[in-house]
């Protein structure tokens, strides 16, 4: 079944060494989105290698068999497309958007990294890459007000040991110990047309596109083993209230409150998804209403205050996050949005819960509106769910969702014994930071 | 066996799609057809930007903007309401212009639409609301300026320019406190709910009635041109020079390089884009691969023309640990001199003029891509086929253009570096480093 009629023109082809092809039209003349995703991502890395698949992230650009330290950047960029990587918890992609006559060029820059990567590494590159990422580190982390939130919420959501209790960037020690041979072993172990999803968007004809693909990536061997994941079991609830308190340099107090529900992918996760919404998602949600413009005591986010953390492997977070106005106490806020968030368990309105469905819908059509972010979306269902029109039908989940269920969830997820809060409080007056 | 590097055949010529344009009462309605693209992009576009707007209550324009959200009854109603048809406000204060708007669901266009024409037009404005969204914007201002990259920003205009300039764009925490609900319904009523203003329809228009949404949004608002300006004058000071702006115990220093540079209609673009993109456009430009893939001291290094109808920035970015800043700075200085001397190679050359010719379709594969350059002609009064002239523009340059440009618009002498970092640690090294005479400030005192 399937809700837009470009589904019907999704096609899919495994070739002989696992990697899998999946190929759709684009609503726009010229253009061609390549987005190939690995199913590795940071749940893979061990303690003591942490931030090592992120730090690898870096080093797939930094040349390979027959390609030099940089050229991806520069072939695309000269091409006037777009051209990135992400690493999660669950996955790695390397994407590329550019004009439709390049497609092959760039079928080849992958298909060079993924079978001759650790041709091109050197301990120089390493040490470089390594000093670039810890000073990403540094930016989006450690000189950021509130930065360090994630990695906080994530220590306490799971346990010591469990592969999801740290955060993708890692920790600047473990950065320092990432040696030479582990980085060619991971490409061994990981980066393998067996572990790999290649999403294509464009309006060329898929028969060709296909063709293409076989011609670049039919003779990379699959792996001879695939990795093995670790087990990210975990059962039950967090085990709260359980709450991490930092006094740093803030601007105003943080709240970040956690709460474990199911993994992505599981009806549960769509339920919690369409509660968070109502929660804090949009300027009709009821933080926004209550706490930002009846009570005044949190700062305007617009309406951003709720979303679902989605980890396919394991339980997801729910997060729920506010600033405090002037003259508000992070305790104040804190209360208020614990109590906010009770509301839940006592009921959800019909209206509430189309107002809901309608923002988690239009941001999903949003994001497939555009050749990147389509082959996005195909490449996480695909990857994630072996199901690439699940990308188009994923809104339909909602649609059977009723308030019962909300509410019924939240009686037994929005519960203090579930519950996680990390707490920035700006340091008193006089004293400056260390 | 792996396939050798392939060659690539001549690109597609790409021509911008022509839009359609029709006259509907005292506005202009501007509109491109992408069949199949079920999510319309919508943009009212008014050229009251914060360049206009009076400077005794300077951040009218950015508070009238947010304060439209409040909707016809007031206390938010509009994104709700909007919420309801899977639609989007979209909406945004430049120097030059006052957009507003919305992302649709074309089958949801008119309804949608008329959500936009009635908060345009016949917004509540009560004192409550507005003195909540200033409130909000005022705590904000200093919430925002906590990331160290937003302080040394917000703190340029104040370095290069007197006047309206000076002060940034959203208004600064003492002048916005003078701001009050009354001006800002004086404001909406002479510069925006009395202009027709242009709107820019981009989507799947099969059985969308341009006209009608015209009429719906313009109703009797009369064609209101764009008003005249006075180029500002420079801030005092010696040139160059360098402020830190103290942050103790940060980790990284946030660095603005910026001087000034022509405006938007004395620069000749491709020329001015061109050197831009060589020195820190891309990836791969100069000061990123010097800053970031040599000496590893960044996460990213870039720089960009900030170009308005009466005047124009030049600006070099970066965010750098701590020892290294002295030499950021010293290095990127060393880069634009060299660009400077040497001109760009051949390499670069060819880099310029193919990524803003055949990467078109790449630009222009969104609805919201198409609006922004459809904004932006109606905002800067460019030709329809302003983006092919462009295209045009760079399939010419030479080498010599790019040497030439870089020698014209790139100012190394009249650099105006902006530090929010610890000062402790880099007044010192900063005080050696060649680029002027180093003052420190408190980041609270800046806008007091």
């Amino acid at each position: 079944m399937t809700t837009n009629g470009a589904a019907r023109r999704v096609d899919q082809f495994t070739l002989e060494n696992g990697l899998r092809l999946v190929t759709a039209p684009a609503s726009t003349p010229q253009v061609a989105a390549v987005n190939l995703w690995y199913g590795v991502g940071s749940r893979f890395e061990v303690p003591g290698r942490t931030g090592f698949a992120h730090l690898f992230e870096h080093l797939m650009f930094q040349g390979s068999g027959n390609v030099a330290k940089g050229e991806h950047f520069d072939a695309v960029e000269r091409l006037g497309g777009d051209i990135n990587a992400s690493t999660s918890t669950d996955r790695t992609n390397y994407y590329e958007t550019v004009p439709e006559h390049a497609l092959d060029l760039v079928l080849w820059l992958e298909a060079d990294r993924m079978a001759t990567l650790r041709e091109g590494m050197t301990q120089e590159v390493l040490d470089n890459q390594r000093d670039v990422v810890k000073n990403e580190r540094r930016q989006r982390y450690d000189n950021q007000p509130y930065g360090t939130a994630l990695e906080r919420i994530l220590r306490l959501a799971y346990p010591e040991g469990h592969p999801y209790h740290h955060a993708t960037i890692g920790s600047m020690a473990d950065l320092d110990d990432a040696d030479l041979d582990y980085v060619l072993d991971f490409h061994k172990r990981h980066y393998g047309p067996d572990n790999a999803v290649l999403t294509i968007v464009s309006n060329l004809d898929p028969q060709d596109v296909r063709e293409r693909v076989e011609r670049h990536f039919g003779a990379i061997p699959a792996r001879p083993e695939a990795a093995e994941a670790p087990d990210a079991a975990l059962a039950g609830l967090i085990g709260g209230p359980v709450a991490e308190h930092a006094v740093e340099t803030v601007p105003a107090p943080g709240v970040f409150l956690g709460y474990r529900v199911a993994p992505y992918g599981e009806r549960d996760f769509d339920v919690m998804h369409l509660a968070s919404a109502v929660l804090g998602q949009g300027q009709g949600s009821r933080l926004y209403r209550r706490l930002v413009l009846e009570r005044g005591l949190a700062a305007d986010d617009g309406g951003a205050a709720a979303d679902l953390l989605p980890f396919r492997y394991t339980p997801s977070l729910m997060l729920v996050n506010m600033i405090a106005r002037e003259g508000v106490s992070g305790d104040e806020l804190e209360a208020a949005m614990i109590e906010e968030i009770g509301t839940l368990a006592e009921g959800v309105s019909d209206e509430e819960l189309e107002r809901a469905r309608a923002v988690l819908e239009r941001d999903h059509m949003q994001s497939l509106s555009h050749p990147s972010g389509l082959a996005d979306a195909i490449g996480s269902c695909t990857q994630l769910f072996g199901d690439p029109e699940l990308a188009f039908t994923w809104p339909q989940r909602w649609s059977t969702v009723t308030a019962e269920d909300v509410v019924d969830l939240a009686k037994r997820l929005l519960v203090p014994e579930n519950r996680l809060s990390v707490r920035f409080d700006p340091e008193p007056v006089g004293e400056p930071a260390a | 066996m792996l396939q050798t590097r392939p060659d690539l055949g001549a690109p597609t010529p790409y021509t911008f799609p022509k839009p359609r344009r029709l006259t509907v009462g005292g506005g202009t309605v501007v509109a491109i057809d992408v069949p199949g693209q079920a999510f319309a992009a919508v943009r009212l576009v008014h050229h009251a930007g914060g360049a206009t707007e009076p400077h005794e209550s300077m951040g009218v324009a950015a508070l009238t903007n947010e304060a439209l959200e409040d909707g016809v009854q007031g206390n938010s109603s509009l994104p709700p309401a909007l919420e309801r048809h899977g639609a989007e406000w979209v909406s945004r204060v430049t120097w030059d212009s006052f957009v507003t708007g919305v992302d649709a669901p074309v089958n949801r266009l008119r309804a949608a639409t008329a959500l936009l024409a009635e908060a345009v037009r016949t917004p509540a404005l009560r004192d409550e609301d507005v003195l909540r969204r200033r409130d909000q914007i005022l705590e904000r201002f200093w919430l925002d300026a906590s990331v160290p990259s937003t302080l040394a920003t917000r703190a340029v205009g104040g370095q290069l320019f007197t006047g309206r300039y000076a002060t940034p764009l959203s208004g600064a925490p003492e002048a916005l406190k003078k701001v009050t609900p009354q001006a800002v319904r004086d404001f909406h009523a002479s510069s925006i709910a009395a202009a027709a203003g242009t709107l820019v329809v981009v989507g799947d228009l099969t059985g969308v009635d341009l006209e009608e949404l015209g009429s719906a949004v313009f109703g009797d608002a009369a064609a209101a041109p764009a008003p005249d300006r006075t180029p500002p004058e420079p801030a005092p000071g010696e040139l160059p020079r360098v402020v830190v702006l103290d942050r103790p115990g940060s980790v990284q220093s946030a660095l603005l390089m910026a001087h000034r540079a022509p405006s938007r209609p004395e620069v000749d673009l491709p020329r001015a884009d061109g050197i831009s993109d060589v020195l820190g456009g891309m990836f791969t430009s100069r000061l990123n691969l010097e800053l970031r893939e040599r000496l590893g001291y960044t996460y990213g290094a870039g720089c960009r023309f900030d170009l308005r109808r009466d005047s124009g920035v030049f600006l070099i970015s970066t965010q750098v640990d701590t020892q290294t800043t002295a030499h950021s700075l010293t290095a990127s200085l060393a880069e634009t001199e060299r660009l400077q001397r040497e001109g760009v190679t051949e390499g670069e050359l060819s880099a310029v003029r193919e990524s803003n010719t055949v990467g078109l379709p790449v630009s222009y594969s969104t609805a919201r891509s198409l609006a922004g350059a459809l904004v932006e002609m109606v905002v800067h009064d460019l030709p329809e086929d302003h983006i092919d002239r462009l295209r045009a523009g760079f399939e010419a340059l030479t080498a010599d253009d790019l040497a030439e440009a870089a020698r014209r618009y790139l100012r190394p002498e009249e650099m105006v570096t902006v530090i929010a970092g610890d000062a402790a640690s880099l007044e010192g090294p900063l005080s050696e480093a060649g680029a002027g005479p180093v003052t420190v400030r408190d980041p609270e005192t800046l806008w007091s």
